[in-house]
């Protein structure tokens, strides 16, 4: 008995497949094109291929992420916000506050007993998201996977008095013409982010044990920062791209067992991958 | 009787104006560029030039503006909230609420009977609040500037944007424009939008009429009818709107009984 979880992110779409005991199959990680669907499906095949199974071993799949409607085979769809709870408290068991930092949003979850008891969010405004690190990479003109490691070797920090992404993107511009030198102005970047994040998390208010994931959680001078603003140790899980996927997952497979016991055979999807195409392949 | 200079350096253009008699004589815009005391000088020389003055002719000086402290040759500098009253006071002595809608921010001030600011209010540091979101999806349309105010006119559908962020609405007009949706109605989605946020912040203040705008942002006719729209309100709309600053700091060199604007004075 097999179960997937599928998250469909802004940026990112990730699946991970587990088995009845809860241990990880494969996972799949691809960017987010313009077309969910065919994505979601191409995602699902790699994923299936890589465990060697096929779609119709899997006995329940949920979706999440903002994308979560648009995955056609998925049985449910769960907010994305219980999916990181199921998935980070499944892999810290301690966790009470969980912060996950997408490329379009910031959540800050207030974990209780492996329970979502309170979230605050962020998806109004791009300076509290990885989108600030984005723009500001591509207008430094270095790979956002860069960023992190650049900045540790900062020597002082250059404070970004700008909170709006598209001036500090200036800012960046004039720091730069007055010869400051890039890892400085980095560590200035990532303090920025960390400050808005941490005073969103300080909200709800900030317990340990502390895990903070999504894609901005790879990035080791955000970590650094983050810990400094927020003052406490910070844990991040080997893929923290993955505990939306995860959670996902978890959550099919207890929806699964708990409807089992109780003799209820629970309405599935077909499980028919629908021949795909890339939208990008399509368009070459 | 002489001559009085007032010049405001914004963020994205510096404005500057002569005035004789409180009467505006001369006046002058130019990009500020990445040296704005280089701008402060140029602008210093082309209007003493357009007033046939000399070099050497001493004019009292008025700076204001996020770039004021670049203008070391100012007797003195004002703050940007009372230079837009005094200056929207002389064209329109009857304004009680002035709009004031920048690169960087849009401000709101409110005037008593004599003129005098009673209480203002200003966009939070985000582009979405001031004419840069023009800008940014000016860009992404890869259309002039110039161009959108027209463009935006002939739209029947404007879009409604679903973020108060430029950068994610930056993301937005481009899914937009993915989806076929002609470029005149996501112009006009960005009027709306920013006529929206300027709206909420008048409301805040609560409105008073007449309420008359400035900044370059009323060079839009578009973005004046979705205001007027937003508000239900006529506005009243001076001839040169992105100078009323640049105006307000001449004649605060004029009158020198200015009030206080708070910050220190130049040497």
């Amino acid at each position: 008995m097999y179960f997937a979880g599928v998250d469909i992110g802004s940026t990112m779409t990730k699946v991970v497949l587990i088995d009845k005991a809860g241990n990880l199959l494969s996972f799949i990680k691809g960017p987010t094109g313009a077309e969910h669907r065919q994505l979601a499906n191409e995602v699902m095949r790699q994923a299936l291929r890589q465990a060697t199974l096929q779609i119709g071993d899997i006995s329940y799949i949920v979706a999440t992420g903002y994308g979560r409607l648009n995955v056609p085979f998925a049985d449910r769809q769960i907010t994305e916000l219980s999916c990181h709870a199921r998935g980070v408290s499944s892999l810290f068991p301690n966790v009470r506050t969980a912060i996950d930092i997408g490329g379009q949003d910031a959540k800050c979850m207030r974990i209780d007993n492996g329970r979502l008891v309170d979230f605050v969010m962020n998806d109004k405004c791009a300076a509290g998201t990885g989108r600030f690190l984005e723009v500001t990479a591509a207008t430094l003109g270095i790979k956002l996977e860069d960023m992190g490691e650049i900045s540790l070797k900062a020597t002082k920090r250059i404070a970004i008095s700008n909170l709006c992404t598209i001036f500090a993107q200036q800012e960046v511009v004039a720091l730069l013409s007055r010869g400051e030198k890039l890892d400085n102005i980095l560590a200035g970047l990532h303090d920025a982010l960390a400050s808005r994040v941490a005073a969103l998390a300080r909200r709800l208010g900030v317990e340990p044990d502390l895990v903070l994931t999504g894609g901005v959680a790879k990035n080791s001078g955000m970590v650094k920062a983050m810990k400094e603003s927020l003052g406490c140790e910070i844990l991040v899980p080997e893929e923290p791209l993955l505990t939306g996927a995860l959670g996902a997952a978890i959550l099919a497979k207890e929806t699964h067992m708990r409807a089992e016991a109780a003799g209820e055979v629970l309405p599935t999807k077909s499980r028919r991958l629908e021949k795909t195409t890339f939208f990008t392949q399509e368009h070459r | 009787m002489s001559w009085f200079m007032g010049i405001d350096i914004g963020s994205a253009y510096s404005k500057g104006v002569i005035t004789r008699d409180l009467k505006l004589v001369a006046s002058h815009i130019t990009r500020s560029g990445a040296d704005y005391r280089k701008s402060a000088e140029t602008m210093r020389t082309e209007l003493k030039r357009k007033v046939d003055l000399t070099q050497n002719d001493v004019v009292n000086t008025v700076a204001t503006g996020s770039g004021a402290d670049n203008v070391y040759f100012a007797g003195r500098k004002a703050s940007e909230i009372v230079c837009t009253a005094r200056g929207i006071g002389n064209v329109f002595p009857q304004a009680r609420t002035v709009i004031d809608v920048a690169s960087q921010s849009t401000k709101v001030i409110r005037l008593n009977e004599q003129g005098i600011v009673i209480n203002f209010t200003a966009s939070q540091k985000c582009a979405a609040g001031g004419g840069r979101f023009v800008e940014v999806i000016a860009n992404v349309l890869r259309i002039d500037l110039s161009d959108f105010g027209p463009l935006a006119a002939t739209s029947r559908t404007p879009i409604t944007f679903s973020t108060g962020c430029a950068v994610f609405g930056e993301s937005e007009a481009v899914t937009r424009i993915a989806e076929g949706i002609p470029k005149e109605d996501i112009a006009a989605g960005v009027n709306k939008a920013l006529a929206r946020t300027i709206s909420s912040l008048v409301k805040k203040l609560r409105l008073e009429e007449p309420c008359a705008i400035c900044g370059g942002g009323a060079l839009s006719t578009t973005l004046l009818r979705a205001i007027e729209s937003e508000l239900n309100i006529n506005l009243l709309i001076p001839p040169q709107p992105q100078l009323i600053t640049a105006l307000g700091a001449a004649i605060i060199a004029a009158t020198s009984a200015a009030p206080q604007s708070g910050r220190k004075r130049n040497p």
